[in-house]
């Protein structure tokens, strides 16, 4: 019941935000590019709930993840206020919010992911570190192809602002980079929580 | 069957040590050679060290030989250079040297196939998870492969940015890569469940249809 409730709550706090940030976002065309992903993914988490539960983390992560890419979209990630701030305190020479998604995606993601496999798939022991890390870096990678291919169809003054790329020829590598220190991190924790004697592997769960 | 099987490994090897050691003897670029040599290095040691405890089909090392070979030639011309390259530049004028392409585009098509058996063999996969996570290892691996060429580029001649060697000057070259290694992954499992797709045996089941 309790988590019936958290669940609920989590969905009802999506769909306010996000409800909120398609009222007048930056622009709307890319801000409809960046929701189509997110909202199928809601989408099919709402609708496959029946079927396939996730652990209560894995469901809060998600979330903050999407919380995330909401605001992202609202403001073309490249002129996210809050990212602006950090190249001000930092000292950087380009607005981070997108590069600090990525890394989100990593770290916040591969725990689900590496539900997903654990439960559907049987995956066990060393594997079960390393092929949720492998799955978000070719998601990563999945996404860089698709980007490209978006940006090169749609209109290129568009497809600039939807790629985010800023200029930077490395771009693509520093967004899988970030994705793939995020997951490891991640991972790191959970193995280390594991040692420590907590349950993991999402077996006395659901 | 044993004594077979070992024959084709030692035959295996010693192909490729002699590939090697002709790429060795005056490769277009050492420092690139040593680069690239580190990997293939690392992962002929490791399936030598292991073939006792987890031995894989005999296709899969001629699979894997296959993809070593490739790129110990690209490597040997520094891949933008490799006159099999160029020869296909000049029969369909493509603009470039497609051969590191096409490379990218064996490593998913040619090292699905052992992934899936080392998965088959080590995890106990159930149904279509078997034919996704090879696909989604290979460009994982693809993935860490552009990351790892882009720290090479920018420790090594940071002041030729993209034009350095493997990109050939193209800002999308990273994703193209990547997708060449995900159509030949995408190839592989379609291949493999074309020839594992269930076939009715007419003649068997009409020997034992009950009448």
């Amino acid at each position: 019941m309790k988590r019936t409730k958290l669940l609920l709550g989590l969905l009802a706090w999506y769909g306010l935000l996000w409800t909120v940030l398609a009222i007048a976002p930056r622009d709307r065309q890319d801000w409809l590019l960046e929701n189509l992903l997110a909202l199928a993914a809601v989408v099919t988490l709402v609708a496959t709930y029946r079927r396939f539960q996730f652990s209560t983390p894995s469901y809060l992560l998600m979330t903050v993840f999407l919380s995330l890419h909401a605001v992202g979209a609202h403001y073309t990630y490249a002129e996210v206020p809050f990212g602006f701030w950090l190249q001000e305190v930092f000292g950087l020479s380009r607005n981070p919010f997108d590069r600090l998604v990525h890394f989100a995606y990593g770290l916040l993601l591969v725990y689900p992911l590496r539900e997903i496999l654990i439960r559907l798939a049987g995956v066990r022991g060393l594997w079960s570190y390393y092929l949720p890390v492998s799955g978000m870096l070719a998601q990563s990678g999945f996404f860089e192809i698709v980007e490209a291919v978006v940006a090169q169809i749609v209109s290129p003054e568009l497809g600039a602002a939807y790629l985010g790329t800023q200029g930077d020829e490395w771009d693509a590598q520093k967004d899988m980079i970030a994705a793939l220190t995020g997951a490891c991190l991640c991972m790191a924790l959970v193995m280390l929580s594991a040692r420590a004697g907590w349950n993991g592997d999402f077996r006395s769960k659901v | 069957m044993v004594t077979h099987n070992k024959r084709l490994l030692a035959g295996l090897l010693l192909w490729y040590v002699v590939l090697s050691l002709w790429t060795a003897y005056e490769p277009a670029d050492r420092q690139f050679w040593m680069l690239s040599s580190i990997l293939p290095g690392l992962l002929v040691l490791v399936l030598v060290g292991t073939h006792r405890y987890l031995p894989l089909s005999p296709a899969s090392y001629v699979l894997i030989t296959m993809f070593l070979s490739l790129h110990t030639i690209g490597v040997r011309y520094t891949y933008a250079g490799v006159p099999a390259g160029a020869w296909l530049e000049y029969a369909v004028p493509l603009g470039r040297n497609e051969y590191d392409r096409i490379v990218h585009f064996c490593f998913g098509f040619l090292l699905t196939y052992p992934i899936e058996e080392l998965f088959r063999l080590t995890v106990p996969l159930r149904g279509w998870l078997l034919y996704y996570l090879p696909v989604m290892t290979v460009l994982g691996l693809s993935g860490l492969w552009e990351i790892i060429e882009s720290w090479v580029a920018r420790m090594v001649h940071p002041e030729l940015g993209i034009t350095y060697l493997g990109s050939q000057g193209d800002v999308w070259d990273a994703q193209k890569d990547m997708a060449a290694a995900l159509y030949g992954a995408l190839l592989c499992v379609g291949l493999l469940l074309l020839y594992r797709r269930p076939r009715p045996r007419f003649s068997r089941s009409v020997a034992h249809s009950p009448r």
